[in-house]
Order: structure tokens, then C-alpha cells, then sequence
């Protein structure tokens, strides 16, 4: 029935055929509970998809863009869903067509356009962009730059994006502010022979390389060794979620083969949007005669940092004097990876620390990639419900395990004035490993 | 553009419209994706007020428009047919007032089912009804479907659960239904627009009942090797006594479904039936209960029993059960979802006639439904695009639907009829029935713009309907209305116009002199002499059957008679002052109990059998009705239901309205119409059985009901409490209330009331009456640990054998030495309030006899009338408007006729008395049926 067979779309035809219409994802969903849209629902915009599917309903239709470009692509929808839709999968297929019959005008897309294809890409040209986005970062340019007002005069979301970036800096995690020193060397000893590949990513490896070591650190202090292959790219994910599918794939390779050495290890992540993007290669090159089965297998290894230590067995550290801490789910990390209780089994490894359940940590925070650059307004409503959650805890602490959501809750707070700090679950259990002398031949006094 | 737009864009902001084509798309259908009409726009209010705008914005424009929630319903309801405007109330999701004491809360219409729940938890509340879609669904949809759930079976539906409502009328005036005391006078208009699907209205706001969460959860897995004998054990399981809180049946293809979904619990695939059972109550005795259950499944095959270990597994289970639907998704691109009642002891066979018909279309077939209630969800899979399918799916629904009617069933248990099921109404209504139907509904929108096309098949092209609706908005237009004394003075000019009468302020005048001789030898003719018999100037006529009653009535319609039904007639001049000269149709000779199964739970009588000898017949299977009206042993079913009055019992067993399953009524033309069925959950047509309920034959003779009963507890015990003061009485009943304890009554008696029932008090004290009744573990435990809330009481005594005191209580309203009564109710909170105003007025009068139930704010005085007619009035003023300050009503039951022509007996508010005149016109347009009772 289909009049364009050869669109993304219609090649995932099934996916949409699986949806029955019953709404029970709507609330799970944040953009329809802000806007009571349906529209602006999961149903709906599958209802749009299959529309278009089935000709009823132009590709190019602006309500069609409009309202597959306002999804936040959290896939919160798919823990609620009984049919078992694959909704990220179709919101990728929905963006790769819209990519196709138009592009997005405006400057901010034309931008990440730009980036995606020429700097993303290349990893060198990469690497560049991040050492000057930390440099300005470290020399907290984007700080006084802020502190001018003048970015918001400008550009509100100029100024977002430069809170994004200082939200990625290190913060001191105990009450003694004592900040955690750079070069901590893991203990020597292998408690078990296991051993997991890091996936390093770019924004992690750019912006919170800390946390990749940390990562390192407290693998093997639970006995797991970790090797960082070579030749590793971006996850592609933030290819995936703007429709660029065939740049998505492309990372994908180079990916899959620089994990190709070692088949039987995990490849571990620490960002849940890029582990929810590695667990889909399989369906991503489901189509390449060449890849498709090497990338089903790849993704079957991807791990979570909090799965992996669930996995090997972990150690219970010593108690660190940290602030009433709380934890938001990365949504991807929850609603790709379905890690549920590992990030919080993680946290109980430190002994004593005070816990404050958030209200909604399983709804998006509204950065989403880069859609808090891409649909500012509807992210800041999500944003501005998330911190009245986090507010509503009383922890001046939030941990959470992607990057994006990371930056997104520090930029949130720093714009409103909020004294509220954010830290990766890892930042805090190295710390209290740390404390507890597992770490013991330290380089550096602290 | 569209000028309408603009005008509602006025109203609601640019955004809170939405009319391109393309963005209406995902609005042309609901959760039943069969149909599909575009609306001509989306309006979201954000408030009370801006509904109202809109609508009156849309009736001027002369555009229909059709209300929805959060478009998960399966009926067909939320679309907006022929070009209408769907208002959309997905914005308003407010809680607006929690109040834990009262137990009540104030939400906005558009606010999610489960967020309430969420939101009143941590005051240890939910809201109980519990619909598979409430983590999306909207109270404003579930009250427009009525919607059911899995927790129903105890603890009834949407309707038992909501005490009040705002709705924005067709015209756009706002108005508010119901009330949250425990009582509303007057008819009950909210319970008949519960379930009306959005055709009379829209509701905005609800006030809703929130009930404990349960202090102990017993969840049960059985798994059967095949249907037949799961569903023989739920039959077991009901006739054996037990009332679990959940009973629901999945079948093998539903089982293997979800466990390949995120829902998978763990249930066995190789069963072919699994049933859920829930019990919960007080921790003691409970286990017993779950052992039970056990005992019945496995004596009827269950294969494995299990029971949840913790809430985690708990959780787990139910969510499999209500991602059932969707898992179904799973097995093919569209689901036909049927949604039809049986009786429970028909299950067994009904459910082989489902899979025999879903094999002879070659269809793929499961069920998973709620097997206590008999409300069956036979799911067929299929692909819309398949046109040959498509059809033998709609063959082997109707037969489906069919083989239910013919069970004694109804079409449509909880989804509603909306636009997907109007075909099958005829299966079971009456063109009379029907039309009967279509008149309420005039009366609530006489406009006919309120969610046109639903419900009632074909209802352009009734005549009757049209004439009806005409009618009433002359009616409604008539200038008089503003001017009542040129308004009555036209009336009487010309008061029996076919249609068109205008609303009446003033008992009906007569169309010829009723002559009481020549009335007696009519009426003997009809129905023998001996069952005729005159008394001053009434005549009164027993009909042996419901035909009699009809010809009665049709004798009385030519002639112009009023007409007053009767069972006891102890409340024969209830209301304001009614005609004396009058024909009382006396249903004393119709007096059968006709049915009563007790696998069902219900049975079915002719009005004119006793309350009494009801219980006493369903009581030989250990079941009962379990409520308290005013009776002194005379008392008929038909006038229990008629007058709707409940007593001590009222708050923890509700009022005579929750029971009424099916009722058969002579209307004042002589149609004999049925309203409701036979089985405990019915959501096809309106509801038409909440508005006889509580009439006081105003509206039509009740001549047949069905209700459904419940298991008579084992065991009963009463604590009379006594102490010097009050407080220490209200006090102990508060914490009662608040703790983990499940009183049937907490009745407070003043000093007078208490001497009179022998409860031999010392001079000047009350007594409060707290009664547990259930196993004999659970009354034992609860009486042991109630003890210790009353350390500072005087006296504390106990009495098992503790029915006469109850009936005697019961009886003390029909007591004729009593000149004046009334009762009064408020939310249990502003109780003490009321009983202080209550004795500043009686100072030093140690006859007054009154008492107050605790748990639901109600009181109620009885007085021999010493006082001048004056002074009687002047109080019963100054009292209700202290009842009315408090939010809560105040009713005159009976009274000298002085100070019923000088007092409003009922103290209906303004607004709700004019539908309330609409309905009467419609159903009665000559005012032949108590005239002067309401109006």
C-alpha cells in the first residue's frame, strides 16, 4: 500500500504496523504532557509517520516536520509500551526522510548540519573543536563571557550553550571541596581476569575525560582490566537523531572495526547516549549484507559502566562526606539500555551516603542531544519541570550517567542561579574508592 | 480564515487552537482506530471558564462539538462527527484540593487517572477506579464513560466514586452536580451524566472520593489448564462469599502475548487460563481468605497457585494484565477490542460460544477481561487493510455481542457505546426505552450540539426526539423565565399544551375536577373492586401486575388525574405540599421475588416486596443488600429505591443508588420502559436507573428491580460507647477513621435517641455506636484494638447479637408520633459543627431525638412538634443555612403542612432545580406524578 517505497520509512513499515493505537505512552511522554497535543504524543506522531507511509500525509508537510523535529527522542515511550513499538528506530527513519525531502533552515541548524558532516567526521578536526572548547572552558572564558550579559542579549541560546560548557567542568564532590587528583593510578592487583574495552566517545573524551578515567579506575579496582582501543570515532548518535543515517553508519564501521580485535570483551560506556547508540548498530546496518551480522554481535557486547560493575561484582568503598546526593536516569541509559537499578546499586556501593530519590528521574531533562540548541523553548519547560523535581529533593547533588543530561541540569542551574552541582555516579564511587586506599600507588599528595 | 477560529483564538490564545488540516489528523480517530472523522478544530481550554467561553462561542455559531480526554477510549466517543470541534481538556490537569479527612479531592477534568492516585498517596489514599489506560486516561474521560477497572468488583465504578462535578452545559452556562456531602437532594443528575459519554455536557472539574489504601494486599497467580474450569472457579470463588478486590482472567494466547512484552510477570505459557486474584482488607483474617480462594482454585484444577511475595511482584502482575491489550499488538496490526457483560454464572459457556465463533471466521482470538464482574474482552486480531477480514471480524463481533445479550447480558460493560456500538442498542432497549432515553437528553442539551451521533442510533431521524428537543427549547427560550408571575399566570392560561409547557413553580391545576367516585369505579373496572379503595379524596389501586399499572396510568394520563406511587406510604407527603386529591397506585400486590442467582450476586424483585423479606430470601444464600433505610419492617424494595434514602450503613456501603442494577418503570404516559439490565456492570445508554433512584415517583411508577447484593458478613459486633463529653466520643471516632480499621457504621445518637433504643445511658450523655462487621477473626481484632482508642470513655459495652438495635434505629424515622423530621448532611469534618448549631438551637429540649453518622457527615432529627409553625420554620431557616455556610444541604422529610407551604423541603440550588424542571417536562409534561413534591 505503501507510495514511497523507498523511503525510511517504509522500510520499517512493521514497526509501525505494531502500534494499536491504546496511548498508554502518552504520559510517559514530556513533550505531550507540556503541550496536551497529540501532535505532539508518541501515537501521534506514529500516526503522522504512518500517514505519511501511506500517502496520505506529504513527507513535506511542515505539521510533519514541525512535530517529529519537537520529539525529544528520550524513548521513554518504549518502556511504556506494551506492543513493544520500536519508537527511536522510527523517529530516525521519520528524521533520515525529512532530511531528505528538505532541509531544516535556520542558522543553529544549518550549524550542527555543518559540524556533523565536516567535524564530526574527521577526528582530528574533532579533537580540535574540543581541545578549544575546553580551553575556553578551563580558562573560564565562557564564565566571564556569560558574566557580560551580553551573550543573552544576543542570543539566549548562545548563552545556554556557553552554561552547557561550563556546566562540563569538574566539581569538588565531598564537603571538604577537596578536588580529586588528576593522576591516581588503580591498583596493580586483578582481583578476576576480566577485562573490557572502553568506549571512549568524543564529548566524554572532550569534555569529561575525568570521567573516562575514573571509569578506568574503578573497573579494575573491582579487578576488570580495560583496554581503550585505537581508531575508535563518535557513537553517531547525534548523526542518528538528525536523520543523518548514512553519516550514523559510517561511524558505525569504524567503530565496529576498532573493536574487532578482542570479540570476547564488553565494550563498556559510561554516557548512556552513546551506549543506547552502540546497542542499536545491529539495527542500523541491518541492511549492509557486509556488516549486519559483526554489528548485531557488537552490540550485543555494549555494557553500561553500572551493568559492567554488576557483572564483574563491586567493591563497597569508604564514606565520603558528599552532600545529600540525588540521581536523574539518563534516558537512554534507562529507556535504550534499560539500566534500571544498576546506577543506583553503584551509588550504594558508598557506604552511608545520603540518598534523596528524585520524583520523575525516569523523564527527560529536555537536552536530548542538541535539541536544547534545536527547540529551546519546549527544552527549558522540560528543564524548568525537572529542576522543580530536583529542587523538591533538597540535594544540592545531582549524579547522572550522559553527558548531554549532565551539562543540561548544570546549565539549567547556573542559568537560574541554582546552587546545584552535577557529577557522573563513576566521579563518586572513584572518590570514595579513593578514600577506602584502593588506589594505592598514588603520584601526587592531595 | 476560518471566523470561527479567529473567535475562539479570542478566547483561548493562539496556540489553544488548532485547524490545518495536517495537525487534525492524529484528532479524526481514538483509541479504536475503525472510525475516523476529522474535526474542524482542536480547542484547548485552560480553564472552567474558557470551556464555558468556547462552548457558548460554539453554540452561537450553531457548531456541535465533542469533548475528549486523553483519546484512549474504544467506543468511538472522543470524535467530533460532521465538521464538529473537539475540546480538548488535555490542559487542565490540576489537582486543586486534596482534603484527606473528608477523604475528597478537587481535580481538574483533563488530569490523568493515575497522577491522582500518585498525588493523594502520601495521605495513605487512591482513587480506586482503575481502568487499564489510567496511566493515560483522564477523570473527565472515565466519568464520561463511567469507566470501570480492575478494582470494581469491590468497589464499584466511576460512578461510585465521584461525588460532584462542573459542567459546561451546550449553551454554555455552567453548573454544578452533585454535591460533597453525603447527600445531594433532588434527582441525581450526576449520576446520570456519569456515563452519558459527553452528550450532556462537559465536565471540567470533579470532586471524587478517595478511598484508604487497603492496610493488607493478598495477590493471587492460578493457572488452569484450560477456561472452562478458571472460569467455574470464579464462580466459586463469588458464591462462596468471598469479595475479592480483583478477579481478572487471562487466556493462553493473552498469557504468551505479554510475556514477550515489557509487561512479562512471569506467567506460565503452557497455562490456557490464568486468573488474578486480589484480596485486601485488615491484615487479620486475610490470609484465611487468600487460603480460601486457593482452596476453590485448586479443588476446580488450578494448576499452580501463587501468591505475590512483595508489591515489587504485585506491581508486576497488574502491569502485565493492563499491558495486555497493547502486548496483543504484538500478534497482528489491529485489535478489535469487545467489551460485553455477563452474568458470571454464564461464563463458562459464553466463553466457548466466543472461541467456537472466533474459529468459525477464521480469526485469531483471546480474551483477558474482568472475570468477577463477568465483563468479558474478547480481542480479535486483524489487519485493517484486509477488507475480507475486516468484514468477518465485524460478523463474528455482532455475533459475539449477541451470544452476550441472549446470556442475559449487555453490550457494553465499560467502553461505552459512543459510535462504535449504537447498532446494538436495539438488542436490548426498546424503541421506548430508547426514545425515553433521547428525552433526558434534551433535557440536558436541548440545543442537540453536545457530542452529536453517539449513543442512541440514528437520532436525526427520530421524530420524537426532534419534537422533544423543540419542545424544550421553547421552554428554555420562553421569556417568562425571567418574569415567574407572568410566566405562571400563562401557565395556567394554557397549562397542557402537548409540548412546550413552561417549567412549573406551582403544583399541576387540574384538567377536570377529580371526581373520587368516579375514579374508584374506573379504576375498579381495570383491576377488581376489591383492590380499590378510597380515603377522603384519594383513591388508592393495587395492580397486580405491571400491565395493570400501565392501563392505571394511561386511565390517569386521559383524565388528568395525579397520579402518586406508593409502597408503605410512609413517605406519601414527602417534599412540598402535595395535592391531596389523587390516585396512589400501590404496588403491595406486586411482591415476587422473581430471580436470584447467587454466583451473580443479584436478584431481581417486584417493587412492591418488603425490604425485609428481600434480605430475609437472598439472606438464605448468605447474601443481602446491605443498606439501612428508613424502615420499620414495611418498608418496599420499590420504595427504598424510590426515595433513595440510605441510613447508619450509608457511608461505608454507600446509598441505595450504588445497588440498582436494572429498573422496569410505567412512565406518565403509560410506556412501560426498562432502564439498566441484569448484570453489575452496564455502561449502554444512559444510566437512566441513577435518575429513577431517589425520584420519589416523580418520574415514573417503579414496578421491577434488579440490584446487586452482597455476601452477608459472618460475623457482626457493635461498641456502644458512652462518655459526659462529646468530644471524647467524636474524638475516639476520628482516630478510628484514621487507623487501620473498617467500621461498617459510627453512628453518634443524642442522649434522647439513645435512652428511647434502651441503650440505658445515664441522664444527658450520647452514645456513639461503632459497628465491625466480617470473619469473626477480622470483628475480633478490630474490636480488641478500637477498645483502646476510648480510654476515656465512661462506659463501653458490647453487643454481639446487634441487628435489633440497628432496625430499631432504622425504624425510629417512620415513626408516626414524629411530626417534624429532617436531616441534614456535610462533610464529615464540619460535623461537629453542625451538632453544635444543632444544640444552641435545642437548648434544654431533652426530647430531641437525632443522630449523626461520623463517617459520612450526615444527621438526622425527629421531633413530636411542640412549636408554633413559625418558630418550627424560623429554625429549620436558621439551621440550614448553617448547614448551607458549611457547603451542605439540609432536606424537611416531614413536616406540618404549615410549614411545608412556608419552607423549600428539599433546598435544591437554583441551577440544578432548572434541569431538573427540564427532565420533569420531559418525562412528565402534564405533572401528573406527585405534583408539588419537587415542583
Amino acid at each position: 500500500m505503501s507510495s514511497q517505497l523507498n523511503t525510511a520509512l517504509a522500510h520499517e513499515e512493521s514497526k509501525l504496523l505494531a502500534c494499536v493505537h491504546c496511548g498508554l505512552c502518552l504520559e510517559a511522554c514530556p513533550t505531550y504532557v507540556h503541550t496536551g497535543d497529540e501532535n505532539d504524543g508518541p501515537r501521534g506522531r506514529i500516526y503522522l509517520m504512518r500517514a505519511v507511509e501511506e500517502g496520505r500525509l506529504p513527507a513535506t508537510s511542515p505539521t510533519f516536520e514541525r512535530h517529529i523535529n519537537r520529539c525529544l527522542g528520550c524513548r521513554a515511550c518504549e518502556s511504556a509500551c506494551p506492543a513493544g513499538v520500536e519508537y527511536g528506530q522510527l523517529l530516525e527513519a521519520a528524521r533520515a526522510d525529512l532530511q531528505r525531502v528538505r532541509v531544516r533552515t535556520g542558522w543553529t541548524n544549518r550549524l550542527l548540519r555543518f559540524a556533523l558532516r565536516h567535524i564530526w567526521l574527521h577526528p582530528a578536526r574533532l579533537r580540535l573543536a574540543f581541545s578549544a572548547a575546553r580551553g575556553a572552558r578551563d580558562l573560564r572564558l565562557a564564565k566571564l563571557l556569560r558574566a557580560t550579559k551580553l551573550p543573552r542579549l544576543l542570543a539566549p541560546r548562545f548563552d545556554f550553550a556557553l552554561a552547557l560548557l561550563a556546566g562540563s567542568a569538574a566539581i569538588p564532590l565531598t564537603e571538604r571541596a577537596a578536588p580529586a587528583p588528576a593522576h591516581t593510578q588503580p591498583p596493580a592487583v586483578a582481583a578476576n581476569d576480566a577485562r573490557a574495552l572502553l568506549f571512549a566517545g568524543c564529548v566524554m573524551e572532550g569534555l569529561f575525560a575525568r570521567i573516562n578515567r575514573a571509569t578506568t579506575r574503578v573497573l579494575a579496582a573491582n579487578g576488570c582490566q580495560t583496554e581503550r582501543p585505537r581508531g575508535q570515532v563518535c557513537c553517531g548518535a547525534l548523526h542518528a537523531h538528525a536523520g543523518d543515517l548514512a553519516g550514523a553508519r559510517q561511524l558505525a564501521r569504524q567503530n565496529i572495526e576498532a573493536f574487532a580485535d578482542e570479540q570476547a570483551a564488553p565494550v563498556v560506556t559510561n554516557a548512556g547516549g552513546c551506549g543506547a547508540m552502540l546497542a542499536s548498530y545491529g539495527q542500523l546496518l541491518a541492511g549492509d549484507p557486509q556488516y549486519a551480522g559483526r554489528a548485531r554481535r557488537f552490540s550485543a557486547r555494549v555494557r553500561d559502566i553500572s551493568q559492567q560493575l554488576q557483572a564483574t561484582g563491586l567493591r563497597t568503598g569508604a564514606h565520603i562526606s558528599a552532600p545529600v546526593t540525588t540521581y536523574d536516569a539518563s534516558c537512554h541509559l534507562l529507556h535504550g539500555q534499560r539500566a534500571t537499578t544498576e546506577p543506583l546499586a553503584l551509588l550504594s556501593a558508598i557506604p552511608d551516603l545520603v540518598f534523596a530519590p528524585l520524583t520523575g528521574s525516569d523523564v527527560c531533562c529536555g537536552g536530548a542531544g542538541v535539541y536544547n540548541m534545536l527547540e529551546p523553548e519546549l527544552a527549558a519547560r522540560v528543564l524548568a519541570e525537572k529542576l522543580k523535581h530536583v529542587a523538591a529533593t533538597g540535594a544540592p547533588l545531582v549524579a547522572t550517567g550522559n553527558p548531554g543530561c549532565h551539562m543540561q541540569i548544570s546549565a539549567g542551574a547556573q542559568l537560574r542561579g541554582l546552587p546545584l552541582r552535577v557529577c557522573h555516579p563513576v566521579e563518586l564511587l572513584d572518590e570514595s574508592y579513593r578514600q577506602a586506599g584502593f588506589y594505592q600507588t598514588v603520584t601526587s599528595a592531595d | 480564515m476560518d471566523q470561527l477560529v479567529q473567535d475562539l483564538r479570542a478566547i483561548v490564545g493562539a496556540d489553544g487552537v488548532i485547524n490545518e488540516p495536517a495537525e487534525l489528523l492524529v484528532y479524526e480517530c481514538d483509541g479504536l482506530t475503525q472510525h475516523k472523522h476529522r474535526p474542524r478544530a482542536v480547542v484547548f481550554p485552560t480553564s472552567t471558564d474558557e470551556a464555558a467561553a468556547v462552548v457558548k462561542e460554539l453554540a452561537r455559531a450553531g457548531v456541535s462539538f465533542a469533548p475528549r480526554g486523553a483519546g484512549t477510549g474504544l467506543s468511538g466517543g472522543a470524535l467530533a462527527l460532521d465538521q464538529g470541534v473537539v475540546i480538548e481538556l488535555a490542559r487542565m490537569r490540576r489537582v486543586l484540593k486534596v482534603e484527606p479527612e473528608n477523604r475528597l479531592a478537587i481535580v481538574e477534568a483533563g488530569l490523568v487517572n493515575a497522577q491522582l492516585s500518585r498525588a493523594v498517596a502520601a495521605h495513605g489514599l487512591h482513587y480506586v477506579p482503575d481502568p487499564s489506560s489510567g496511566a493515560s486516561c483522564t477523570i473527565g474521560g472515565n466519568i464520561a464513560e463511567n469507566a470501570g477497572g480492575i478494582h470494581c468488583l469491590k468497589y464499584g465504578t466511576t460512578t461510585d466514586h465521584v461525588l460532584a462535578a462542573r459542567v459546561v452545559l451546550s449553551d454554555g452556562t455552567v453548573i454544578d452536580l452533585g454535591g460533597a456531602g453525603a447527600e445531594a437532594p433532588g434527582y441525581d443528575l450526576l449520576g446520570v451524566f456519569v456515563g452519558a459519554e459527553g452528550t450532556f455536557g462537559i465536565a471540567t472539574e470533579a470532586t471524587v472520593r478517595l478511598v484508604p489504601l487497603p492496610p493488607a494486599v493478598r495477590t493471587l497467580l492460578a493457572d488452569f489448564a484450560d477456561v472452562n474450569a478458571a472460569s467455574r472457579a470464579v464462580s466459586a470463588i463469588i458464591a462462596a462469599g468471598l469479595v475479592p478486590a480483583a478477579l481478572e482472567m487471562l487466556d493462553g494466547a493473552t498469557i504468551r502475548a505479554v510475556e514477550a512484552s515489557v509487561f512479562a510477570a512471569g506467567l506460565p505459557p503452557d497455562a490456557e487460563a490464568a486468573l488474578l486474584i486480589e484480596l485486601d482488607g485488615l491484615e487479620a483474617g486475610l490470609d484465611d481468605e487468600a487460603a480460601q480462594a486457593e482452596a476453590i482454585c485448586r479443588a476446580h484444577g488450578a494448576r499452580h497457585v501463587r501468591r505475590a511475595a512483595d508489591e515489587a511482584e504485585r506491581k508486576k502482575l497488574w502491569a502485565a494484565r493492563k499491558g495486555a491489550f497493547g502486548a496483543m499488538g504484538r500478534l497482528a496490526p489491529d485489535l478489535m477490542l469487545q467489551d460485553a457483560v455477563v452474568p458470571r454464572s454464564r461464563l463458562p459457556e459464553v466463553l466457548a460460544d466466543i472461541y467456537r465463533i472466533g474459529a468459525h471466521y477464521h480469526l485469531r482470538l483471546a480474551n483477558v477481561f474482568h472475570a468477577g464482574d463477568g465483563n468479558l474482552h474478547p480481542l480479535i486480531c486483524f489487519d485493517l487493510r484486509d477488507a475480507d477480514e475486516v468484514r468477518r471480524v465485524e460478523a463474528a463481533s455482532h455475533e459475539i455481542v449477541e451470544t452476550c445479550v441472549r446470556a442475559g447480558g449487555t453490550i457494553t460493560g465499560e467502553h461505552g457505546v459512543g459510535l462504535d456500538k449504537k447498532a446494538y442498542l436495539p438488542l436490548i432497549f426498546s424503541a421506548d426505552d430508547l426514545a425515553t432515553m433521547l428525552q433526558v437528553r434534551a433535557a440536558f442539551d436541548p440545543s442537540g450540539l453536545c457530542n452529536p451521533g453517539k449513543i442512541i442510533p440514528a437520532p436525526r431521524g427520530c421524530g420524537e426526539a426532534r419534537a422533544a428537543r423543540a419542545g424544550t427549547r421553547r421552554a428554555n427560550g420562553n421569556a417568562a423565565d425571567a418574569q415567574p408571575a407572568a410566566f405562571v399566570a400563562a401557565a395556567r392560561q394554557q397549562p397542557f399544551a402537548a409540548s412546550g409547557t413552561p417549567n412549573r413553580s406551582q403544583p399541576a391545576p387540574l384538567r377536570a375536577a377529580f371526581a373520587p367516585e368516579r375514579a374508584h369505579r374506573q379504576l375498579a373496572a381495570l383491576v377488581g373492586a376489591e383492590h380499590v379503595a378510597a380515603a377522603q379524596d384519594a383513591v388508592t389501586v393495587a395492580p397486580a401486575s405491571a400491565e395493570e399499572a400501565c392501563e392505571i396510568m394511561r386511565l390517569c394520563a386521559h383524565d388528568g388525574w395525579p397520579v402518586v406511587p406508593a409502597g408503605a406510604a410512609t413517605w406519601l407527603d414527602a417534599g412540598q405540599s402535595c395535592t391531596s386529591t389523587r390516585v396512589i397506585i400501590n404496588t403491595r400486590r406486586m411482591a415476587r421475588l422473581i430471580r436470584h442467582e447467587p454466583a451473580d450476586l443479584v436478584a431481581t424483585a417486584e417493587a412492591g416486596l418488603t425490604f425485609a423479606a428481600f434480605n430475609e430470601a437472598t439472606g438464605r444464600a448468605g447474601q443481602w443488600l446491605p443498606i439501612d433505610p428508613p424502615d420499620d419492617g414495611r418498608a418496599t424494595i420499590g420504595g427504598v429505591i424510590a426515595t433513595g434514602l440510605g441510613g447508619a450503613h450509608g457511608f461505608s456501603q454507600g446509598l441505595p443508588r450504588g445497588y440498582v442494577l436494572g429498573l422496569r418503570v410505567v412512565l406518565a404516559d403509560g410506556r412501560y420502559i426498562k432502564a439498566g439490565g441484569h448484570v453489575v456492570k452496564n455502561v449502554a445508554g444512559y444510566d437512566l436507573c441513577k435518575l429513577f433512584t431517589g425520584s420519589y415517583g416523580t418520574l415514573g411508577l417503579i414496578t421491577e428491580l434488579t440490584c446487586k447484593l452482597r455476601p452477608r458478613p459472618a460475623h457482626m459486633t457493635t461498641m456502644v460507647v458512652r462518655a459526659a463529653s462529646g468530644d471524647t466520643l467524636l474524638d475516639g471516632a476520628r482516630r478510628l477513621r484514621a487507623g487501620d480499621f473498617l467500621p461498617v457504621a459510627l453512628e453518634l445518637l443524642g442522649p434522647a435517641l439513645a435512652a428511647r433504643l434502651g441503650l440505658d445511658a445515664p441522664h444527658g450523655q450520647s452514645a456513639l455506636l461503632v459497628r465491625f462487621a466480617s470473619k469473626e477473626a477480622t470483628v475480633v481484632d478490630q474490636v480488641r484494638r478500637a477498645r483502646s482508642l476510648f480510654a476515656r470513655a465512661d462506659a463501653l459495652e458490647l453487643i454481639t447479637a446487634d441487628a435489633p438495635l440497628w432496625q430499631a434505629l432504622a425504624a425510629e424515622p417512620c415513626r408516626a408520633s414524629y411530626q417534624l423530621g429532617w436531616r441534614a448532611s456535610v462533610k464529615p469534618t464540619d460535623l461537629p459543627a453542625l451538632i453544635a448549631a444543632l444544640r444552641v438551637e435545642h437548648e434544654g429540649d431533652a426530647t430531641l431525638c437525632w443522630h449523626a453518622g461520623l463517617g459520612d457527615g450526615r444527621v438526622r432529627v425527629m421531633q413530636a412538634a411542640a412549636e408554633s409553625a413559625a418558630q418550627v420554620t424560623a429554625r429549620l431557616v436558621r439551621v440550614r443555612r448553617t448547614a448551607e455556610t458549611l457547603g451542605g444541604v439540609l432536606v424537611v422529610e416531614r413536616a406540618p403542612t404549615e410549614v411545608r407551604q412556608k419552607i423549600d423541603a428539599w433546598g435544591v440550588r437554583a441551577a440544578p432545580a432548572q434541569l431538573m424542571r427540564r427532565i420533569k417536562q420531559q418525562l412528565d409534561p402534564a405533572g401528573l406524578l406527585a405534583p408539588g413534591r419537587f415542583f
